[in-house]
């Protein structure tokens, strides 16, 4: 199915609900080679669920997902739409980074061989080569110091900054951060946004949920303001942070920055 | 303290009972952590495994493990399954016992993060690895300190073989009272030696977490005493 488009991420009328709880209305979203977005609004937007739903950690029960202009998580079966099975999805995935607000480290493995692992069980790399590349990107986020400690002897910053390599040893075309300054102390935070902002300059491109405006302003290429499982403003950063058009926008934005 | 000098009488006649229940307790615990693992992960998918599995780990904790026991060993033969009173007896206990291991396992399962699982698919392992290589590895670490208190247990369940006449401890200790009358010195003796054995894998298994508290208790004191004002 080649379909002609810039879009790296394409994402249309997407619907995710839990139970009889609808939390994204119809949304459509383009993401661009090597954009940075963040999502910004306040809690129980749907930000979260909508980030989610590019990798299928939530399922959307409406809407497609394309990344790179291939639909996710269905499959063409002679002509027919049906869902993609756990094996396809877990292919999806190895194209999708992401970083959680609460790390997720796996806490009985070394911060290498966190790095390792789905390199070896996932992408099927040699333990050699996993191992190799694995320190490059701890050495990427500063961390080389750190292989060989457990993730509970690091400090939050360090732990959000290693499960970073941990994503972009996978090789992916998209990073999805969901919080990842949340969980953290300012000063730790720091460390952590100053890495998502040296891989933005290196091109990647990102889906940033964030409750950090300063990030959001700096760092990003594009602003998505929702609420209540809507998008209801998105532009460029300095436009949307500092002239939003859209009332709603508008009442977070002072409340956010008033604080 | 004729007590103690009947005790070391029969003392002998008891030692070779008490390795039999050890051997029983090694044989059934051999039996049910495999076959406890495997019922729990059924217990815990999604598909249509998921209800046969939770029947079969309930009867094997709704029936007491005697009624297994004497289903083993005189059942067996009735379809053409004989076992001597030893093999009986491992897998009637170690049958029963994988029924409440599997739970033990399921809530060891359960108690993983939800975010562990949430990072592996994120990083596109496939969920037979998932659980192979994230999730078992964390739910074995949370379970192996009530493995080790249900297994004294097992142990002490050992005394139900006496039932279907294999000759491990509590058995041996009633031979020796049949032929003394001297049922108080035997029938303490047995008990005192299914406590010690108790005891003391408590004791050894238990002592690194007593020990981990006191050392956590002791920098806690140390971090206070650094806080307090000096008073000179």
């Amino acid at each position: 199915m080649p379909v002609t488009t810039t879009a790296l991420l394409e994402l249309r009328d997407i619907c995710v609900s839990y139970k009889h709880h609808q939390v994204v209305h119809n949304v459509d979203l383009t993401v661009d080679r090597g954009e940075v977005v963040a999502l910004i609004g306040p809690s129980g937007a749907g930000k979260s669920s909508l980030l989610r739903s590019i990798n299928f950690l939530e399922e959307p029960n409406q809407g497609q997902v394309l990344l790179a202009g291939q639909r996710v998580g269905v499959l063409d079966r002679r002509g027919r739409a049906v869902p993609a099975n756990r094996r396809q999805l877990a292919e999806h995935r190895r194209h999708v980074g992401m970083v959680f607000q609460s790390f997720n480290l796996f806490p009985h493995l070394s911060a290498l061989e966190n790095v390792i692992l789905a390199q070896v069980h996932g992408l099927g790399r040699s333990r050699s080569a996993a191992r190799e590349r694995a320190r490059q990107e701890l050495e990427h986020v500063g961390l080389s110091d750190k292989s060989n400690m457990r993730p509970a002897s690091c400090s939050g910053g360090q732990q959000q900054r290693i499960a970073i390599a941990r994503a972009l040893a996978m090789d992916p075309m998209l990073m999805l951060f969901d919080e990842p300054t949340s969980a953290l102390d300012p000063e730790l935070g720091i460390e952590v946004l100053n890495t998502m902002r040296r891989l933005a300059d290196e091109g990647m491109t990102m889906v940033v949920v964030t409750h950090e405006m300063h990030f959001a302003e700096e760092v990003a290429d594009r602003v998505v303001f929702m609420a209540d499982g809507r998008i209801v403003e998105q532009g460029p950063a300095s436009e949307v942070m500092n002239n939003p058009r859209h009332e709603r926008t508008q009442r977070f934005l002072s409340a956010v920055k008033n604080r | 303290m004729s007590l103690l000098s009947d005790w070391a009488h029969f003392f002998p006649e008891l030692w070779p009972g008490l390795l039999v229940s050890i051997r029983l307790t090694v044989v059934a615990m051999l039996i049910a952590v495999p076959l406890g693992t495997l019922l729990a992960v059924g217990a815990s998918s999604s598909s249509w495994v998921r209800w046969p599995t939770i029947l079969l780990v309930e009867v094997g904790r709704g029936m007491p493990g005697l009624v297994m026991l004497y289903l083993v060993y005189y059942g067996g033969p009735q379809i053409g399954v004989s076992l001597t009173s030893f093999v009986a007896a491992s897998a009637g206990l170690g049958l029963t016992a994988a029924a409440y291991i599997s739970e033990i396992i399921r809530a060891g399962l359960i108690a993983v993060p939800r975010g562990q699982r949430e990072a592996s698919r994120a990083l596109g392992l496939t969920p037979w690895k998932e659980f192979r290589l994230v999730v078992l590895p964390q739910a074995i670490r949370i379970v192996i300190p009530p493995l080790i208190g249900y297994g004294i247990i097992v142990f002490q369940g050992t005394s139900l073989a006496f039932a279907i006449s294999t000759p491990e401890l509590l058995s041996r200790a009633y031979n020796a009272a049949s032929i003394t009358f001297q049922y108080t010195a035997t029938l303490t003796l047995a008990g005192a030696l299914y406590a010690a054995i108790s005891l003391a894998v408590i004791g050894l298994t238990g002592a690194p977490r007593f020990l981990g508290r006191a050392r956590s208790l002791n920098t806690l004191r140390a971090a206070r005493n650094a806080s307090l004002p000096r008073t000179h």
